[in-house]
Protein backbone atom coordinates (compact mmCIF):
# COMPACT_ATOMS: atom_id res chain seq x y z
CA UNK A 1 0.00 0.00 0.00
CA UNK A 2 1.56 2.97 -1.01
CA UNK A 3 1.14 6.44 0.92
CA UNK A 4 0.23 9.56 -0.77
CA UNK A 5 4.10 10.92 -0.07
CA UNK A 6 5.29 7.95 -1.80
CA UNK A 7 3.43 7.72 -5.16
CA UNK A 8 4.18 11.33 -5.69
CA UNK A 9 7.99 10.27 -4.58
CA UNK A 10 7.70 7.68 -7.61
CA UNK A 11 5.80 9.78 -9.88
CA UNK A 12 9.41 12.47 -9.60
CA UNK A 13 11.90 9.43 -10.44
CA UNK A 14 11.73 8.75 -14.13
CA UNK A 15 14.01 6.65 -15.10
CA UNK A 16 16.57 7.29 -17.55
CA UNK A 17 19.53 5.07 -18.72
CA UNK A 18 22.93 5.95 -17.85
CA UNK A 19 25.42 5.94 -20.63
CA UNK A 20 28.61 7.56 -18.71
CA UNK A 21 29.45 3.76 -17.44
CA UNK A 22 28.22 1.76 -20.05
CA UNK A 23 31.58 0.10 -20.73
CA UNK A 24 32.38 -1.34 -16.98
CA UNK A 25 28.65 -1.88 -17.05
CA UNK A 26 29.00 -3.80 -20.18
CA UNK A 27 32.18 -5.91 -18.63
CA UNK A 28 30.15 -6.85 -15.24
CA UNK A 29 27.88 -8.79 -17.61
CA UNK A 30 28.35 -12.41 -17.06
CA UNK A 31 29.40 -13.45 -20.46
CA UNK A 32 28.38 -16.95 -22.08
CA UNK A 33 28.55 -18.17 -25.29
CA UNK A 34 26.23 -16.40 -26.79
CA UNK A 35 26.90 -12.91 -25.68
CA UNK A 36 30.68 -13.80 -26.92
CA UNK A 37 29.12 -14.26 -30.47
CA UNK A 38 27.47 -11.01 -30.26
CA UNK A 39 30.17 -8.81 -29.34
CA UNK A 40 33.00 -10.36 -31.68
CA UNK A 41 30.43 -10.44 -34.45
CA UNK A 42 30.02 -6.49 -33.62
CA UNK A 43 33.89 -6.27 -33.61
CA UNK A 44 34.78 -8.25 -36.27
CA UNK A 45 31.81 -6.27 -38.58
CA UNK A 46 33.54 -3.11 -37.48
CA UNK A 47 37.11 -3.84 -39.02
CA UNK A 48 35.71 -5.24 -41.85
CA UNK A 49 34.13 -2.02 -43.33
CA UNK A 50 37.37 -0.16 -42.22
CA UNK A 51 39.02 -2.44 -44.21
CA UNK A 52 36.79 -1.87 -47.17
CA UNK A 53 37.92 1.81 -46.85
CA UNK A 54 41.34 0.47 -46.93
CA UNK A 55 40.77 -2.12 -49.66
CA UNK A 56 39.36 0.86 -51.81
CA UNK A 57 42.38 3.06 -51.27
CA UNK A 58 45.05 0.88 -51.67
CA UNK A 59 43.42 -0.39 -55.24
CA UNK A 60 43.82 2.74 -56.56
CA UNK A 61 47.37 2.55 -58.57
CA UNK A 62 45.05 0.72 -60.95
CA UNK A 63 44.24 3.83 -62.10
CA UNK A 64 47.57 4.72 -62.39
CA UNK A 65 48.91 1.70 -64.95
CA UNK A 66 50.73 -1.38 -64.72
CA UNK A 67 53.90 -0.02 -63.53
CA UNK A 68 52.36 1.75 -60.30
CA UNK A 69 49.65 -0.80 -59.77
CA UNK A 70 52.09 -3.51 -59.65
CA UNK A 71 54.72 -1.93 -57.93
CA UNK A 72 52.17 -1.45 -54.89
CA UNK A 73 51.19 -5.16 -55.21
CA UNK A 74 54.63 -6.51 -54.68
CA UNK A 75 54.45 -4.35 -51.16
CA UNK A 76 51.44 -6.72 -50.42
CA UNK A 77 53.06 -9.60 -51.53
CA UNK A 78 55.66 -9.25 -48.84
CA UNK A 79 55.13 -12.29 -45.79
CA UNK A 80 54.24 -10.00 -43.56
CA UNK A 81 51.02 -8.66 -45.26
CA UNK A 82 50.26 -12.02 -46.13
CA UNK A 83 50.22 -12.78 -42.47
CA UNK A 84 48.11 -9.39 -42.04
CA UNK A 85 45.98 -10.63 -44.90
CA UNK A 86 45.63 -14.11 -43.41
CA UNK A 87 44.08 -12.68 -40.04
CA UNK A 88 41.77 -10.63 -42.19
CA UNK A 89 40.37 -14.09 -43.41
CA UNK A 90 39.92 -14.85 -40.04
CA UNK A 91 37.72 -12.40 -39.17
CA UNK A 92 36.12 -12.41 -42.46
CA UNK A 93 35.01 -16.21 -41.60
CA UNK A 94 33.94 -15.37 -37.97
CA UNK A 95 31.16 -12.68 -39.35
CA UNK A 96 30.55 -14.77 -42.79
CA UNK A 97 29.96 -17.95 -40.57
CA UNK A 98 28.24 -16.33 -37.21
CA UNK A 99 25.97 -14.10 -39.84
CA UNK A 100 25.08 -17.01 -41.61
CA UNK A 101 24.21 -18.67 -37.97
CA UNK A 102 21.52 -15.60 -37.16
CA UNK A 103 19.70 -16.25 -40.31
CA UNK A 104 19.40 -20.09 -39.68
CA UNK A 105 18.17 -18.69 -36.39
CA UNK A 106 15.88 -15.86 -37.49
CA UNK A 107 14.84 -17.36 -40.54
CA UNK A 108 14.86 -21.23 -40.68
CA UNK A 109 13.58 -22.34 -37.18
CA UNK A 110 17.57 -22.35 -36.08
CA UNK A 111 16.31 -21.67 -32.44
CA UNK A 112 16.55 -24.97 -31.89
CA UNK A 113 20.25 -25.53 -32.11
CA UNK A 114 21.81 -22.19 -32.13
CA UNK A 115 24.24 -23.25 -29.46
CA UNK A 116 25.28 -26.51 -31.66
CA UNK A 117 25.17 -24.13 -34.53
CA UNK A 118 27.48 -21.94 -32.93
CA UNK A 119 30.03 -24.70 -31.86
CA UNK A 120 29.79 -26.06 -35.95
CA UNK A 121 30.68 -22.34 -37.01
CA UNK A 122 33.82 -22.40 -35.05
CA UNK A 123 35.14 -25.73 -35.68
CA UNK A 124 34.31 -24.60 -39.63
CA UNK A 125 35.88 -21.57 -38.95
CA UNK A 126 38.88 -22.76 -37.70
CA UNK A 127 39.09 -25.63 -39.91
CA UNK A 128 39.43 -23.14 -43.04
CA UNK A 129 41.77 -20.69 -41.14
CA UNK A 130 43.95 -23.21 -41.22
CA UNK A 131 43.53 -24.22 -44.76
CA UNK A 132 43.96 -20.94 -46.01
CA UNK A 133 47.48 -20.50 -43.99
CA UNK A 134 48.12 -23.90 -45.50
CA UNK A 135 47.83 -22.62 -49.27
CA UNK A 136 49.12 -19.12 -48.53
CA UNK A 137 52.16 -20.08 -47.10
CA UNK A 138 53.17 -23.84 -48.45
CA UNK A 139 56.78 -22.47 -49.96
CA UNK A 140 57.52 -21.70 -46.33
CA UNK A 141 55.86 -24.79 -44.66
CA UNK A 142 57.67 -26.42 -47.25
CA UNK A 143 61.19 -25.06 -46.67
CA UNK A 144 60.78 -25.85 -42.79
CA UNK A 145 59.53 -29.06 -43.33
CA UNK A 146 62.39 -30.47 -45.66
CA UNK B 1 8.23 5.57 -16.63
CA UNK B 2 10.91 5.81 -18.99
CA UNK B 3 11.97 8.82 -21.02
CA UNK B 4 12.35 7.13 -24.84
CA UNK B 5 12.38 8.37 -28.20
CA UNK B 6 10.09 6.90 -30.54
CA UNK B 7 9.84 6.82 -34.11
CA UNK B 8 6.85 5.55 -36.38
CA UNK B 9 9.59 3.49 -38.69
CA UNK B 10 9.95 -0.13 -37.36
CA UNK B 11 13.05 -0.38 -38.94
CA UNK B 12 12.14 -3.68 -40.19
CA UNK B 13 12.95 -3.07 -43.87
CA UNK B 14 16.43 -2.21 -43.31
CA UNK B 15 16.44 -5.53 -40.68
CA UNK B 16 15.60 -7.06 -43.96
CA UNK B 17 17.70 -5.93 -46.19
CA UNK B 18 20.86 -6.28 -43.94
CA UNK B 19 19.86 -10.14 -43.39
CA UNK B 20 19.58 -10.30 -47.49
CA UNK B 21 22.68 -8.46 -48.40
CA UNK B 22 24.81 -10.53 -45.93
CA UNK B 23 23.64 -13.77 -47.44
CA UNK B 24 24.33 -12.08 -51.28
CA UNK B 25 27.63 -11.09 -49.78
CA UNK B 26 28.83 -14.42 -48.25
CA UNK B 27 28.24 -15.53 -52.13
CA UNK B 28 29.80 -13.06 -53.47
CA UNK B 29 32.88 -13.25 -50.96
CA UNK B 30 33.56 -17.39 -52.31
CA UNK B 31 33.35 -15.87 -54.90
CA UNK B 32 35.72 -13.43 -54.56
CA UNK B 33 38.49 -15.28 -52.97
CA UNK B 34 38.94 -18.21 -55.46
CA UNK B 35 38.89 -15.76 -57.94
CA UNK B 36 42.02 -14.00 -55.99
CA UNK B 37 43.85 -16.86 -55.17
CA UNK B 38 43.45 -20.19 -56.82
CA UNK B 39 46.85 -18.90 -58.66
CA UNK B 40 49.45 -16.15 -56.22
CA UNK B 41 49.24 -13.72 -59.46
CA UNK B 42 45.75 -13.89 -60.35
CA UNK B 43 44.57 -11.05 -57.44
CA UNK B 44 48.61 -9.54 -57.80
CA UNK B 45 49.12 -8.98 -61.02
CA UNK B 46 47.87 -6.05 -63.43
CA UNK B 47 47.37 -8.09 -66.52
CA UNK B 48 45.46 -10.67 -64.54
CA UNK B 49 42.82 -7.55 -63.31
CA UNK B 50 43.06 -6.40 -66.75
CA UNK B 51 42.02 -9.71 -68.21
CA UNK B 52 39.23 -10.15 -66.01
CA UNK B 53 38.02 -6.47 -66.81
CA UNK B 54 37.51 -6.91 -70.21
CA UNK B 55 34.53 -8.55 -69.73
CA UNK B 56 31.83 -5.68 -68.45
CA UNK B 57 29.35 -8.76 -66.94
CA UNK B 58 32.42 -8.80 -64.57
CA UNK B 59 32.42 -4.97 -63.91
CA UNK B 60 29.25 -4.96 -63.46
CA UNK B 61 29.09 -7.68 -61.19
CA UNK B 62 32.59 -5.93 -59.37
CA UNK B 63 30.30 -2.91 -58.92
CA UNK B 64 27.25 -4.62 -57.39
CA UNK B 65 29.80 -6.15 -54.58
CA UNK B 66 30.85 -2.77 -53.88
CA UNK B 67 27.39 -1.60 -53.51
CA UNK B 68 26.06 -4.82 -51.21
CA UNK B 69 29.26 -4.34 -49.22
CA UNK B 70 29.10 -0.47 -48.90
CA UNK B 71 25.47 -0.53 -47.78
CA UNK B 72 26.05 -3.70 -45.51
CA UNK B 73 28.89 -2.96 -43.68
CA UNK B 74 27.55 1.03 -43.07
CA UNK B 75 23.65 -0.01 -42.18
CA UNK B 76 26.17 -2.13 -39.20
CA UNK B 77 27.63 0.67 -38.09
CA UNK B 78 24.87 2.97 -38.45
CA UNK B 79 23.00 -0.35 -36.03
CA UNK B 80 26.02 0.17 -33.18
CA UNK B 81 25.35 3.96 -33.38
CA UNK B 82 21.23 3.74 -33.09
CA UNK B 83 22.19 1.19 -29.78
CA UNK B 84 23.09 4.35 -27.78
CA UNK B 85 20.60 7.18 -26.85
CA UNK B 86 21.60 9.90 -29.15
CA UNK B 87 20.64 13.12 -28.86
CA UNK B 88 19.26 14.65 -32.46
CA UNK B 89 22.17 16.32 -33.25
CA UNK B 90 24.71 13.55 -32.95
CA UNK B 91 22.23 11.48 -34.79
CA UNK B 92 22.39 13.60 -37.96
CA UNK B 93 26.14 13.96 -37.49
CA UNK B 94 26.83 10.41 -37.54
CA UNK B 95 24.66 9.61 -40.56
CA UNK B 96 25.58 12.47 -42.13
CA UNK B 97 29.45 10.89 -41.84
CA UNK B 98 28.37 7.86 -42.85
CA UNK B 99 26.41 8.61 -46.15
CA UNK B 100 29.45 11.11 -47.17
CA UNK B 101 32.04 8.57 -46.58
CA UNK B 102 30.13 5.88 -48.02
CA UNK B 103 29.22 7.85 -51.22
CA UNK B 104 32.61 9.35 -51.39
CA UNK B 105 34.31 5.90 -51.02
CA UNK B 106 31.91 4.00 -53.29
CA UNK B 107 32.49 6.73 -55.91
CA UNK B 108 36.32 5.94 -55.77
CA UNK B 109 35.22 2.54 -56.47
CA UNK B 110 33.74 3.18 -59.06
CA UNK B 111 35.86 5.56 -61.05
CA UNK B 112 38.86 3.16 -60.62
CA UNK B 113 36.92 0.84 -62.26
CA UNK B 114 35.94 2.90 -64.72
CA UNK B 115 39.28 3.58 -65.35
CA UNK B 116 40.56 0.16 -66.83
CA UNK B 117 41.29 0.50 -70.22
CA UNK B 118 39.23 -1.80 -72.58
CA UNK B 119 42.41 -3.25 -74.59
CA UNK B 120 43.13 -5.68 -77.92
CA UNK B 121 43.47 -9.10 -76.94
CA UNK B 122 46.97 -8.97 -79.36
CA UNK B 123 48.23 -6.61 -76.41
CA UNK B 124 47.71 -8.89 -73.42
CA UNK B 125 49.78 -11.63 -74.81
CA UNK B 126 52.20 -9.31 -75.28
CA UNK B 127 52.69 -8.68 -79.14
Amino acid sequence: MQTIDNQVENKKKIKTYDQKEWIKENLSYKKDSGSWAWILHRITGLALIGYLFLHIYSLSPLTEGKAAFDAKMQQFTTPFFMVLEWFLFAFVLFHALNGIRIVIVDWADGAKYHKPLYRLSWIVGIILFLGMGFLMFSYEIGVLTK
Amino acid sequence: MYKYRASKNSGSKSWVIQRITGIALVVFMIGHYILMHYHPDSGHTYEAVLSRMQYSWYRIIDLSFLVLGMYHGLNGVWNIFRDYNLKPWQNITVLSLILILGIAFTAWGFTIIFSIPYVDTLSLSGN
